[in-house]
């Protein structure tokens, strides 16, 4: 059924069949008629996954496929993280652009590239790879990407590499001439013993519609170690569709931060399958949505081996008529003994409107098993503040303090030191309702975030 | 005699429609010592509470001066600036918020509130240390997040450290000294006893006399069911500590 001023499914995938696309990953140029979108819906209130998730709002526009725009480094040093020395490519509207990438290409097949290219260059890595998690059919938007993905990311590392320095993939959105889409295919693939850290982070260049939808297969092989972070600070009215899936391998180590500063509806979904015995899985989220933003965020663990570990922590502050979903599902099957399993859920709503939907779910059958979860959701503990104030300290000084109080663990928890300091700051200056320019999001795409009140 | 620091008239407060201070006459002087007694629920905490600026109690009639100024249409931050400080009678835990944060918030802004420069990081290191001597409070204390995990013993001299730190023109000690040991006890009044100069008052509210031998009184005042019954000398306190309230119960039923 089409909501009210809701544009129909095939409104929606016109773009794709009607425009000739040449850098299609998924399906060969065929313009995705191999995959059939009839049986496949937009996602709809009444399943349980999206039931607090309203498209609705990214379902009123007809998006085009987005131009690559021109970029100068000055624009994107911008953007960098500071003190961060990284590999870095760089995607504008779903386009890869080399000039500001530095790919890698080793002996022993290290590579950091682009999708397409790794496709073309080593197509036996591509295949091996590229849909080995079943991530493509997981919903619409999965789907989509598989479908008509553009470009993305491709990290190799073969057994026992260890990268000396982190990837930071950069994503820009730039509608300015028309409501855009930009679709992202990432790959990585963390050999035996290798280790890497990788930030992923997300800006936009305009003020203007535009719809962001990433779909990331890791699969992280014996005793790997891989850091994966999401940086979101998209403009006002970009929407992000945002899903990784995760396959572990024996003793490996797979950790993510998500942090999500802005964008209009963002959703992440974060899926882990321990395929083998001991892996440690550890997943940190934290989000401030503001005004009318919603972020969500959906996270399923599903430990299938033995001694496995996993801990989620994520915390979020939610401001004016904003909204936030966590729904945190961890399965632990019959077999997966011994299995230690942890997840945690904390937010703040700052005013009678903000709301927040928090579901931590376990569902366990196996027996030896020591798993926890947790979900709280308060406002600021006022007897705290007076505390503070009675000492001298003003309203919004307290309140800060409070406030980043309460996300500290897991701003610590960040192991790429320098994004570590960039999140400390940008969240200060936005809880001291400070206008951050040219780093969360881009200079023209953020409207400064409103002053907590 | 000094000059008027605080002067209280006819103060009534409620808390959720229900009268606690039922008007509370009170006049404080520099230099001087006042002490608080008075049965459990009698509205001492209510008294310092109001006093500090917390919003839960609403003052329904009367007027506070403080150093001339009207201290009721003040926030709480400013009110701490202006020379007030209430050291709670149970302290709360704020984690994640640690000791030296916390602090260095605050001394900034009273700082700027008397336009002074902000301390450099080592003068502030140093004011923390001096001051922290002064209670004899361990120095890895300050590291930790304020109150959380202290025994009441630390919670009260985190309190009295902390008045130290901002030396008010007024401090309110609600019961600083419940449930300190001697030892501690010690330690606190003598912290109080050397902040105390000639332009700065104390108002100590306890139900222990042997509080008061060491930090002596001038004028002891008797809280009962939200107003002030009684007014003495040091000796009167020593009488209530022998007595206990009935007696003064029964005069003011007459
Ligand atoms: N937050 C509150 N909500 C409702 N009633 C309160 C609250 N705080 C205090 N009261 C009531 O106000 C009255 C006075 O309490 P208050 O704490 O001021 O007494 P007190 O003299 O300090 O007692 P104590 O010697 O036990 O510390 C009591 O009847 C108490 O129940
Ligand atoms: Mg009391």
């Amino acid at each position: 059924m089409a909501l009210k001023n809701q544009i129909s499914k095939e409104d929606f995938l016109a773009v794709f069949r009607d425009e000739p696309i040449n850098t299609l990953l998924g399906t060969n140029g065929d313009n995705g008629n191999g995959l059939n979108f009839t049986t496949i819906d937009f996602p709809n209130k009444t399943e349980e996954e999206w039931r607090h998730t309203s498209i609705n709002k990214i379902l009123q526009h007809r998006f085009g496929l987005g131009k690559t725009v021109s970029l100068d480094k000055k624009t994107v040093d911008l953007f960098t993280i500071p003190g961060l020395d990284a590999y870095r490519l760089v995607f504008i509207n779903g386009y890869y652009n080399p000039d500001l990438s530095d790919e890698i290409e080793k002996a022993g097949k290290l590579l950091v590239k682009s999708s397409a290219k790794v496709k073309k260059e080593h197509p036996e890595i591509f295949n091996k790879y590229y849909k080995s998690t079943d991530l493509g059919s997981e919903n619409f938007f999965t789907t989509l990407n598989t479908a008509y993905a553009t470009n993305g990311s491709f990290i190799y590392l073969p057994d026992n590499a260890v990268l000396d320095k982190p990837v930071h993939i950069i994503n820009f959105s730039d509608g300015q001439d028309s409501k855009t889409i930009s679709q992202y295919r990432n790959v990585f693939y963390a050999g035996k013993n290798s280790k890497a850290q990788i930030v992923n982070s997300f800006h936009s260049l305009t003020v203007n519609y535009t719809l962001t939808n990433v779909a990331t297969e890791i699969i992280v092989d014996e005793n790997a170690f891989l850091n994966f972070n999401i940086f979101q600070g998209e403009g006002d009215d970009a929407f992000q569709m945002n899903h990784t899936k995760v396959f572990q391998h024996r003793n490996s180590n797979f950790s993510s931060h998500t942090i999500t500063l802005c964008g209009a509806i963002v959703r992440n979904d974060i899926h882990i399958k321990h395929l083998d015995e001991g892996c440690e899985t550890n997943l940190n989220g934290l989000y401030l949505p503001d005004r009318e933003q919603h972020f969500d965020n959906h996270i399923f663990v599903h430990h299938a081996k033995p001694h496995g570990t996993s801990n989620q922590i994520y915390k979020g502050i939610i401001d004016n008529k904003a909204s936030a979903v966590f729904l945190g599902k961890v399965l632990v099957d019959r077999d997966a003994q011994k299995t230690l399993a942890a997840q945690s859920n904390r937010n703040v709503l700052l005013t009678k409107y903000a709301k927040v939907n928090s579901k931590p779910q376990l569902e366990i059958y196996a027996d030896d098993v020591a798993c926890s979860h947790g979900s709280t959701t308060g406002q600021i503990d006022k007897e705290a503040l007076f505390y503070l104030q009675s000492r001298g300290i003003d309203r919004r000084n307290a309140e800060t303090l409070l406030l980043s109080a309460f996300l500290s663990d897991v701003i610590e928890n960040i192991q790429v030191e320098p994004l570590k300091i960039l999140v400390k700051l940008l969240i200060n200056k936005r809880l001291k309702g400070e206008k951050v320019e040219g780093q969360c999001s881009m200079i023209e795409a953020c409207h400064g975030c409103d002053p907590i009140d | 005699m000094g000059k008027t620091l605080l002067k209280i008239e006819n103060l009534n407060a409620t808390i959720e429609g229900k009268s606690i201070l039922k008007g509370i006459n009170l006049e404080i002087k520099e230099g001087e010592v006042h002490a608080i007694m008075g049965p459990n629920g009698s509205g001492k905490s209510t008294l310092a509470s109001v006093l500090a600026g917390r919003e839960i109690f609403e003052v329904t009639d009367g007027h506070v001066e403080f150093m001339g100024k009207d201290l009721l249409s003040m926030a709480p931050e400013e009110r701490s600036r202006e020379g007030v400080f209430l050291a709670f009678q149970y302290p709360i835990e704020i984690p994640g918020v640690s000791i030296t944060n916390f602090m260095k918030a605050a001394v900034s802004q009273h700082r700027e509130h008397k336009g002074l420069e902000p301390l450099s990081p080592s003068e502030f290191l140093k004011l923390m240390k001096e001051k922290k001597e002064l209670v004899e409070i361990e120095a890895k204390l300050a590291n930790r997040a304020v109150n959380e995990g202290f025994s009441g013993g630390e919670k009260k001299k985190n309190e009295v450290f902390q008045m130290a730190m901002l030396e008010p023109k007024l401090a309110i000690l609600d019961e600083t000294d419940s449930g300190l040991d001697i030892d501690a006890l010690r330690i606190v009044a003598n912290g109080v006893n050397k902040l105390k100069n000639s332009e700065n008052a104390t108002l100590v509210i306890t139900h222990y006399q042997r509080l008061l031998d060491y930090i002596v009184p001038d004028v002891v005042h008797v809280l009962y069911d939200g107003k002030i019954v009684k007014t003495g000398g040091k000796e009167l306190a020593l009488e209530l500590e022998e007595k206990g309230y009935d007696w003064i119960k029964k005069e003011v039923q007459v």
